[in-house]
């Protein structure tokens, strides 16, 4: 079993400190990074949830770089210690409480007092979450920040803050305080020199009329930035003069409310000054301020790097990145650091000019966007002979990700249009289709209209350039179906020809011009033509389907399924009733079987034998997505499931593998968030991926799930249990980068696989209804002799008893 | 794996249909560059030949007279009209100084180009004569065919027929000369046939005959020598002359009767055709085609909006005149390169150049040379080049977008030429979800530029389904600011006035389609 798709960007990453790694969160584990690779160098697996800090143990001086210490918490409650380098676990301290953030200001601190710090414990600031107490009272503030001792593995008891929810902590650099945003307030201790669990931190509040986004600390002065959720920026000048400074005498002359002495500072707020600096148009995500302390980094939702400099207010800027910005680290190489994107996406910049040396790019996160587009729109396809999965992203491109390799190979730029992320959004790709040999590739982006005005629908097919290994663009249709939105795209298993439907209430069959037999060889244009059109009834056409061998197109009217030959178009026959609308429909590889889905009011699966045109099985489900193996007999189907029955079945959804012939399910597993999931078989190499050849099961086909939120899972559907296998991955880079896999993010929470065999209380059966209009192959204005229809109706009653499952 | 941030992208029109079949192919746009002049006020030109010398004037036939004009300037240059009939065809010496002339009289004289005077006078044909022609590179023959169905061989010094050939039962009214040997020619006669005639045979019989199957129009050699190639009827027919007779191809896309053919070459700048050679045929549809005999294909078409009776091609392929039968000439000229004339006049004259001695200055601080010395070094094979990034360049509208400056960049692109880009523009602007606020904050100068342009291409199919709509928000929205000016009134009422236009032609579609449907769907039945 293979899991994937992790999340990179759930946590701020550290640097080690020589620059060299970058340590970044990946659900439940942390993974090592090369940053002059970009590539996985190892994995720091042991946590049981979603590890959500990561801080590397400071070099006190430069010949102890080569140290390789870090801590680690996470949302199971524990901290651990680890050596990265060998990765090795080194200790734990468990602390019963999920936690949100961890800072440990007292090693930065005792980078500059070394000589006396060295006995010292190592006291942890923890932003926890204390369900238990908040259930006491009636204000539900379950945030805590607490202090630790990690050297003792002992929690305080002391409870500096509590907050609605578990703000994340920021220390600064210096050491000397630790802060955090809640609302409209940003809370500020300053950390003792001499730290224990009583001593109760000094601490001052800074006020703002807006919701705080982010804050960042200056190196060496007493500076404070805070930005908040209109895209300003705000920057204290000598907070806490008041409180901090020990021996204020100076200061306690100064009278408190003198209005001209603190210019811009709220409320009798304890600063000497603050300003504000406005760019951003919308909420600023980071601040970080450089090493030395002169410029300021700010990254805003619109996904643009600023750089001011904090002494004149001049600006540089990164633009177009493409996504939110999230996090941005300082290396201790200053001409390193790095930038966290939304879009599952962590770049390493050369600094001071900016340049984006290496990204390293998980699968990208579902679109934004998906409930506008409606239906089936946003979901990834897959290559299953290579083991591609095709992604749409929010910037109009198509990722490629190798799930074996769980790296991302290329993108495609399916539009070309400036994307400014936190915009509405108004251009989606809503279908991407990928042809069965992964040559092919068909996808149709949709310009949503202003007030009615300049909608627009493009489809576009694309072909593989064999030498590159990219997709370039063959041919781009406006409008196809009018301005009808296109339901699917199907391509044709063998030839160069695909089939668009459309709510419009027609099907169009294309072709490639290669298809056509070129007469004039002087004109090499293959583009793709239209062949033909289709419609039955005006009737909305909501899902298409090829058979294995081509020779059948099904293509499916809202309720009933039309089936054609493609090559002449022409209408062989209908077949199925389906109480509410079909929005999937598939052949169950060679054999003589059809699938489809329909969703509504009445959802359903069934099951149609195209020898006799007749209806087989069906059950009641509310079917995400259907997926059959090629030269197997198997198909599998993803279900959701009803809430109720959640609990169950520890998961939203269930993988269900059958057998054609056999209403009876061959297994079933249960998953979490099918909701917008996909299920594909593909074509993996055993021996490659360290799966048991088992005896007598010489089949590569394996069964690939990938979720809601892009975390993928791939096993063997044969596998008669769900073995947990860390793969050790293939590297075609280094020696060094041969590391274990471990835990999609969020996985943990919930048990993921429980295999509930022949535990099928909650399907029901649901016998084939057929209204009286399917039973007859004729169309009513031509109806043969009655006496030629009487054989025909009995024999529809006779099938039906036989199609009934018990 | 070093990645940059996605490029910027500026607005695109969107992109036109492609024709299925690319209808400029770099050989017909070869063809299309011969810009056409017309020549008017001529009567029927029944004949166009082009002299071998330089310069390559050419003798036009209209009427009694023959007018040779310049095919540099296209004017006439010189007229004789001392016939007493209808001049019928006319034919240059291969040094140029001397052209024969036949007339309907059956008379054939030979002229000086310079002094215009008739220099002989061949008589013996007792029927018009439409063919005449000098042998190439024979300064002392002459071959003629007329409607008494003789072909003659002329002594033009002695002003006698050396030899009267007979095998053709109709007129003959076409001919040519083989470019390979003086002896050997072909004449075409209205009996369907074309005889090959050798002037070493004794006996004065025919060497071979074709028989095209429609009265022969025309008769050419193709350059090789070995090929001919036929017109009549609507065809034109390529016969092979060492294999025999053989017939090798014909081409029929000519909807009338082909009425001449000539030997098309096409220029030395035109890529992998170059110096190849083309039938050129012209018939009295009105077509002129280019024939590609290597192939066997129509390469080129070209309409003519007059029945085409004679065409001609220069040598040095700078010229093509076609003649019509309602007195028009239709010249072609063809821009040629400066260096190829160059060329070709460096081949004439000697020149001697006289012999530069580079003086080599030393640079001096004091010279501003000095200081950009070695900027202009070309790399050697061997260097490393780092190229200077590409500077992208932007539209203005571009770069009004990228501030987000929606207004302006709509006025900017409104004043600009190109209706793509403002389309494009717009597009990018619903896009954004900015376009109803920037008609909104149109000043009325700007609204009306707006209106304008709406008005001008809203019936364009292309745009319309997006001008449309513009349109009926813009009257909507800024209904007060419209009644308040005069100007933008008279726009409104221009725009009122093309939609009615629009609804008519619809209207009138319509009414095509329904006639037309059912005609389809009975034709589909049968």
């Amino acid at each position: 079993m293979i899991r994937g798709g992790k999340n990179y960007v759930s946590a701020p990453p550290a640097f080690s400190n020589d620059a060299k790694r970058l340590l970044v969160c990946t659900g439940n584990t942390v993974t090592v990074f090369s940053t002059s690779t970009g590539l996985q160098v190892s994995a720091l697996e042991g946590h049981t949830a979603l590890v959500t800090s990561v801080i590397v143990e400071p070099a006190s001086s430069p010949d102890k770089k080569i140290l390789c210490n870090c801590w680690t918490a996470s949302l199971d409650g524990t901290i651990r210690k680890w050596d990265f380098s060998t990765p090795e676990l080194l200790q734990t301290v468990d602390i019963l409480l999920p936690i949100f953030s961890m800072v440990i200001p007292s090693y930065l601190l005792s980078q500059r007092e070394e000589n006396n710090a060295k006995a010292l414990d190592n006291f942890a600031y923890v932003s926890v979450e204390d369900k238990k107490a908040a259930g006491n009272r009636s204000k539900a503030l379950c945030g805590q920040i607490r202090k630790c001792n990690l050297t003792k593995s002992q929690m305080s008891k002391l409870i500096l803050k509590e907050t609605k929810r578990p703000e994340s902590l920021i220390a600064s650099p210096s050491g000397n305080f630790v802060g955090i945003k809640n609302k409209r307030r940003l809370h500020i201790w300053k950390v003792p020199s001499v730290d224990s669990f009583s001593v109760a931190s000094k601490n001052i509040t800074l006020h703002h009329t807006k919701t705080f986004t982010c804050l960042a600390f200056h190196p060496i002065e007493r500076i404070v930035a805070a930005g908040d959720g209109s895209g300003r920026i705000l920057i204290w000048r000598g907070f806490g003069t008041q409180k901090f400074l020990v021996g204020g005498g100076v200061v306690k002359g100064r009278s408190a409310d003198d209005e001209e002495e603190k210019p811009g500072v709220r409320d009798n707020d304890d600063a000497e000054s603050c300003s504000t600096q406005h760019w951003h148009p919308s909420e600023v995500t980071f601040l970080s301020f450089s090493l030395d302390g002169a410029y300021l980094y700010s990254g805003g939702k619109e996904g643009v790097l600023v750089v001011w400099q904090l002494d004149t207010g001049k600006k540089k800027f990164l633009p177009r990145i493409g996504s939110p910005l999230l996090y941005f680290i300082n290396s201790p190489d200053p001409s390193l650091s790095s930038i966290s994107c939304a879009a599952n996406q962590i770049l390493v910049l050369k600094m001071p000019s900016m340049e984006i040396l290496r990204s390293i790019s998980g699968i990208k996160p579902p679109l934004s966007s998906k409930d506008i587009c409606g239906g089936l729109a946003g979901r990834p396809a897959f290559d299953c002979n290579s083991g591609l999965v095709a992604v749409q992203t929010d910037n109009y491109t198509i990722q490629f990700y190798s799930l074996l390799d769980d790296r991302g190979l290329y993108e495609v730029q399916v539009c070309e249009r400036n994307h400014q992320p936190g915009d509405e959004v108004t251009v989606v790709v809503t279908l991407v289709e990928l042809s069965l040999d992964g040559s092919m590739m068909g996808t149709v982006e949709v310009k949503l209209p202003e007030e009615d005005i300049g909608g627009l629908i493009c489809l576009k097919f694309w072909e593989l350039d064999s030498d590159d290994k990219s997709f370039s663009v063959s041919t781009l249709i406006y409008e196809p179906h009018r301005d009808a939105k296109i339901s699917a795209i199907a391509f044709h298993p063998a030839r160069h020809m695909a089939v668009s439907s459309s709510y419009g209430g027609d099907f169009k069959t294309w072709v490639s011009k290669d298809e056509i037999k070129m007469i004039d060889q002087m004109t090499p244009n293959s583009g793709w033509t239209c062949h033909a059109v289709g419609s039955y009834k005006d009737k909305p056409m909501t899902a298409a389907a090829f058979s294995a061998d081509g020779s059948v197109l099904a293509v499916a009217a809202e309720t009933v399924i039309t089936l054609w030959d493609p090559d002449k178009n022409v209408l062989v026959a209908i077949v199925g009733q389906s109480p509410t609308p079909i929005v999937r429909l598939t052949f169950a590889g060679n054999s003589d079987y059809l699938l489809y889905a329909s969703h509504g009011s009445k959802p359903r699966l069934a099951v149609l034998r195209m020898s006799k045109l007749a209806e087989c099985w069906s059950y009641k489900l509310q079917v995400e997505d259907l997926s059959y193996a090629n030269d197997l007999s198997l198909f599998a189907v993803l279900a959701l499931l009803p809430e109720s029955n959640e609990r169950t079945f520890g998961g939203d959804g269930i993988i269900l593998l059958f057998n054609a012939t056999d209403p009876i399910p061959v297994t079933s597993l249960s998953v979490t968030k099918a909701k917008g999931g996909r299920i594909a078989f593909i074509k993996g190499d055993r021996s490659s991926l360290k799966l048991e050849v088992l005896d007598g099961n010489p089949l590569q086909t394996l069964l690939a799930y990938i979720n809601g939120d892009h975390e993928y899972v791939i096993f063997d559907p044969y596998g008669k249990e769900v073995r947990e296998l860390s793969i050790i991955r293939r590297d075609d880079s280094s020696l060094e980068e041969t590391g274990q896999y471990g835990y999609a993010s969020l996985y943990g929470k919930l048990p993921e696989f429980n295999l509930k065999k022949s535990s099928f209380s909650l399907i029901s059966s649901a016998p084939p209804e057929k209204p009286w209009e399917a039973i007859f192959p004729y169309s009513t204005h031509s109806l043969p002799q009655l006496d030629k229809l009487c054989s025909e109706f009995l024999e529809s009653l006779t099938e039906k008893r036989v199609a009934t499952v018990e | 794996m070093a990645e940059q941030p996605s490029k910027l992208f500026p607005v695109k029109p969107k992109l036109k249909s492609k024709p299925r079949t690319t209808n400029q192919t770099s050989e017909s746009k070869y063809w299309s560059s011969f810009k056409t002049h017309q020549i008017p006020g001529l009567i029927s030109v029944r004949s166009l030949s082009f002299s071998p010398t330089t310069g390559h004037p050419f003798a036009v036939v209209h009427s009694a007279r023959l007018s040779i004009y310049s095919s540099e300037t296209l004017s006439s240059i010189s007229t004789i009209s001392s016939f007493s009939d209808a001049v019928t065809g006319a034919s240059f010496r291969s040094d140029g100084r001397l052209i024969a002339a036949c007339e309907i009289s059956g008379r054939i004289q030979v002229f000086d180009r310079n002094t215009r005077g008739p220099l002989r006078q061949l008589k013996s044909h007792t029927r018009p004569v439409y063919y005449v022609q000098f042998p190439l590179l024979d300064k002392l023959h002459l071959i003629s065919g007329g409607d008494d169905a003789l072909v003659k061989y002329w002594d033009v010094a002695g002003q006698t027929p050396i030899s009267e050939l007979r095998g053709h039962k109709d007129y003959v009214r076409c001919g040519d000369s083989s470019p390979i040997n003086t002896d050997i020619f072909v004449t075409g006669s209205y009996d369907h046939t074309v005889k090959l005639w050798d002037m070493r045979v004794a006996d004065r019989k025919s060497v071979m005959e074709v028989h095209h199957g429609k009265p022969v129009e025309d008769v050419i050699f193709l350059p090789s020598g070995g090929l001919i190639a036929t017109a009549g009827g609507n065809s034109v027919k390529l016969w092979d002359l060492l294999g025999g007779g053989k017939l090798l191809s014909s081409m029929e896309s000519h909807n009338m009767t082909v009425k001449s053919i000539c030997v098309g070459k096409i220029g030395r700048d035109s890529g992998e055709e170059s110096n190849q050679s083309r039938i050129l045929s012209v018939g009295l549809d009105g077509y002129m085609k280019a024939f590609d005999y290597a192939n066997m294909r129509v390469t080129h078409s070209q309409r003519f909006p007059a029945p085409l009776v004679s065409v001609a091609f220069s040598p040095d392929c700078s010229t093509r005149v076609i003649g019509s039968s309602n007195g028009i000439v239709f010249a072609g000229k063809r821009k040629t390169k400066e260096k190829e004339k160059e060329e070709s006049s460096s081949t004439l004259f000697w020149r001697v150049a006289p012999v530069k001695q580079p003086r080599r200055e030393v640079l001096k601080p004091s010279y501003y040379r000095y200081f950009q010395r070695g900027q202009g070094e070309k790399p050697s094979e061997g260097d490393y080049v780092v190229m200077r990034p590409k500077k992208v360049k932007l539209a203005e509208h571009d770069k009004l977008l990228k501030k987000f400056r929606h207004k302006e960049a709509l006025v900017s692109v409104l004043g600009g030429k190109n209706p793509e880009n403002v389309v494009a523009v717009m597009e990018e602007l619903v896009a954004r979800r900015k376009l109803m606020t920037c008609i909104t904050n149109l000043d009325v100068g700007e609204l009306e530029l707006l209106i304008m342009f709406v008005q001008k291409y809203c019936t364009m199919p292309r745009y319309a389904s997006l001008l449309f709509k513009v349109a009926k928000r813009v009257i909507e929205m800024r209904a007060e600011d419209i009644r308040a000016s005069v100007s933008l009134r008279s726009h409104i009422r221009n725009l009122k006035r093309s939609v009615e236009e629009e609804l008519q032609i619809q209207r009138s579609l319509l009414e095509i389609q329904g006639i037309i449907s059912p005609l389809l769907t009975s034709a589909v039945r049968r």
